[in-house]
């Protein structure tokens, strides 16, 4: 009896004792890929995390109410595969106790994580493509970066218009990303004029894509396009038709990976490819950020990572515009309500109510750019209206 | 449709060639060792990395790279064979679950050595060589000559040398060899050896072709599964059978059907063959 009362002092003293310093650690899960193919996307998600930690742990910590929080980052591997991402999820929301989740990587692992995520009221930042990611019961999964569904149509119209593309051909992994990539840019080419002639699907890991490739050119394609492939697979793509003789255009027209496919092509194979960019180097916050990443992690960029560093500062801001992290309700709100966001990529809005019927897609500017020694030159300027 | 044809037929050569290397490496540390060494696919990424460390961290031309990079992994295969394998040689269950574990070894080795993003490989070769419509990229076609000079260095030495002989020896009857004199010290390590070593060199020829990265060893090691599965394992004349039909049935289903039904089409083979023949096509049924 004794002890227990000498206990319960000690409880009630401890938390005064919390409550007079009101430090605390918020923790944020990090669920991405971080082994295989898609690890260049993952490592830049987990990364823009890190990034945006230390902005505010070096700042003092992030001020929430009374309470200031310094943020530690959670990170766990899913390989890109739906089963793992469940097992890293459970463990995340139930032994690490984490509100907020950095992640998926992929469209799968963000469907199997879902309904732990969305019944315990867990924010995630996804980077899935699929269309189902995002929808009007799902009010905790958001996703700040552009998809081929935001960017495509007005990058296909202008390589359409100005490069003389009448058929194209596509090579697309076989699961959910590559099915909703390759049924969006099938109309995005159809409405621009064009034809998605020759389509191919491919498991994951495969490496050799001589013989599809050898389908594809051998029905005359104009053009062959990359999008929906990983950055590796999409390097080795290239590398492999221009060894086939290929000489059409070469199109990537969502998710950046120039840096990634030009060291596996080579910089002869990938000049004159065009490409889908985030990044406009001549925005100078957009450069800071990227000599940042490469200054800390030795490794060269990857184009998603500025939108996650965006989208975890956007976050942080909901929560101090919420003044809780523990009511992730009325953080979802307050993270729904931000508009006008200045990040380093440039103006960030929330949209998607018409296309998903939730307004939880973050739409920014984007640019064509045509890949020359190496490099990405900016040739038009977009918006979801059009490319200039 | 005859380009398609043509083209299918010489990509499926080329890939039959490559899956051969593997899987003759495969095949032979089983028949020598009696060990199923999952961890050939990654020595095969070990020789991918060795290739690139020379060709573009030291600057070395690629034929002394390859030369070199056969060097370490038999070498290597010797010390493998002392440290992990030896203590296993007539327990094939526990081999084959140290060889698991020594894959996880390594390939988690190079991941933290070399990190997870894939490394560039500067093109050995460009161009194409072109008979009217039919292409040979140059890339492939260098890799399968020396592929092919070194499967034929390594027939001369397995049909006419003593080692050859006594490897050969070894394959068929342990017990037997032995009593003829073969030296098991000196012929466990060289068997294992040459095995990883073929494996090794496969990597550095792939490694301009599909890249480098500490998970390159994964679809190689059940192409040299599948190979042996079909040719029988410990069957070299049948791996090499069975190599060139995997090629060439890939190849063929790829560009006239689909990925998918390669794939489909390769498993129901390989479980059409274990019913009607279970030792492989050329394998020899366990007594």
């Amino acid at each position: 009896m004794k002890r227990t009362t000498i206990l319960a002092a000690a409880s009630a003293l401890a938390m005064v004792a919390t409550g007079a310093v009101a430090q605390e650690t918020l923790k944020i899960g990090a669920l991405v890929t971080m082994s295989g193919a898609g690890a260049s996307w993952g490592n830049g998600m987990k990364r823009a995390a890190e990034l945006a930690a230390e902005d505010v742990n070096e700042a003092g910590g992030l001020e929430v109410g009374d309470t200031t929080y310094q943020v530690e980052i959670i990170a766990y591997d899913d390989s890109y595969k739906a089963n793992e991402a469940v097992t890293a999820a459970n463990r995340l929301v139930f032994e690490d106790e984490v509100k907020y989740i950095i992640g998926t990587v992929g469209s799968a692992p963000i469907l199997a994580i879902q309904p732990i995520t969305e019944e315990n009221g867990v924010i995630t930042m996804t980077l899935g493509f699929t269309a189902q990611a995002l929808g009007a019961d799902k009010k905790y999964t958001f996703r700040p970066n552009p998809t081929t569904a935001e960017v495509a149509q007005p990058q296909i119209d202008w390589i359409v218009r100005t490069q003389d593309v009448k058929t194209v051909g596509a090579l697309f992994p076989k699961d959910e990303t590559g099915e909703a990539i390759a049924k969006d840019l099938g109309s995005a080419y159809e409405q621009a004029g064009a034809t998605l002639a020759a389509t191919e699907f491919f498991e994951r890991d495969r490496v050799d894509f001589i013989p599809l490739l050898t389908r594809i050119i051998a029905q005359g394609v104009d053009a062959i396009e990359l999008d929906g492939n990983s950055p590796v697979t999409a390097g080795q793509i290239v590398q492999q038709a221009r060894d086939l003789g290929f000489e059409g255009v070469i199109i990537r027209t969502g998710g950046p990976a120039t840096q990634e496919i030009v060291n596996v092509a080579g910089e002869a194979a990938t000049e004159g490819m065009f490409v889908h960019s985030a990044f406009d180097p001549g925005v100078a916050s957009a450069k800071a950020y990227e000599e940042r990443y490469v200054e800390t992690y030795d490794e060269p960029m990857n184009g998603f990572s500025p939108f996650f560093y965006d989208g975890t500062k956007m976050l942080f801001q909901a929560m101090q515009d919420a003044g809780t992290v523990e009511d992730t309700e009325a953080v979802a709100t307050a993270y729904e309500n931000i508009s006008d966001y200045e990040g380093i990529l440039g103006m960030m809005n929330w949209t998607g109510s018409e296309r998903y019927g939730i307004a939880h897609q973050l739409d920014s500017p984007f640019y064509i750019a045509r890949v020359t020694g190496g490099e990405e030159e900016i040739v038009a300027r977009c918006t979801s209206a059009g490319c200039e | 449709m005859s380009f398609l044809i043509a083209q299918s037929l010489i990509n499926g050569v080329i890939l039959g060639t490559l899956y051969l290397l593997m899987a003759i490496g495969f095949t032979l540390a089983f028949g020598v060792m009696r060990i199923v060494n999952f961890a050939h696919g990654e020595f095969y990424m070990i020789g991918a990395f060795c290739a690139l460390i020379g060709v573009t961290w030291l600057g070395l031309p690629y034929p002394v790279t390859l030369a070199l990079t056969i060097v370490f992994a038999i070498l290597m295969g010797a010390v493998v064979e002392r440290l992990v394998f030896r203590p296993f040689r007539n327990d094939e269950l526990s081999g084959m679950i140290a060889s698991l574990g020594l894959a996880m070894i390594l390939q988690h080795g190079a991941l933290i050595l070399f990190g997870p993003d894939p490394q560039a490989f500067p093109a050995m070769v460009t161009g194409v060589f072109k008979w009217g419509a039919l292409i040979v990229p140059k890339s492939r076609a260098l890799a399968l000559g020396i592929g092919i000079v070194i499967l034929l260095i390594f027939y001369l030495f397995l049909m006419h040398t003593r080692h050859g002989r006594a490897l050969r020896a070894l394959v068929q009857d342990q017990e037997v060899a032995a009593v003829f004199g073969v030296r098991l010290e000196i012929m466990y390590p060289l068997g294992l050896g040459l095995g990883i070593a073929l494996a090794a060199v496969a990597g550095g020829l792939m490694a301009p072709l599909f890249g480098v990265s500490p998970f390159i060893g994964a679809t190689p090691l059940l192409k040299a599964f599948i190979v042996v599965i079909l040719g029988g394992l410990g069957s070299i004349p049948g791996a090499a059978l069975a190599a060139i039909l995997l090629g060439l049935i890939e190849s063929f289903t790829s560009s006239f059907i689909s990925a998918s039904a390669a794939d489909i089409v390769t498993f129901a083979l390989v479980i059409g063959v274990l019913l009607v023949r279970p030792a492989g096509l050329l394998g020899r049924a366990e007594a």
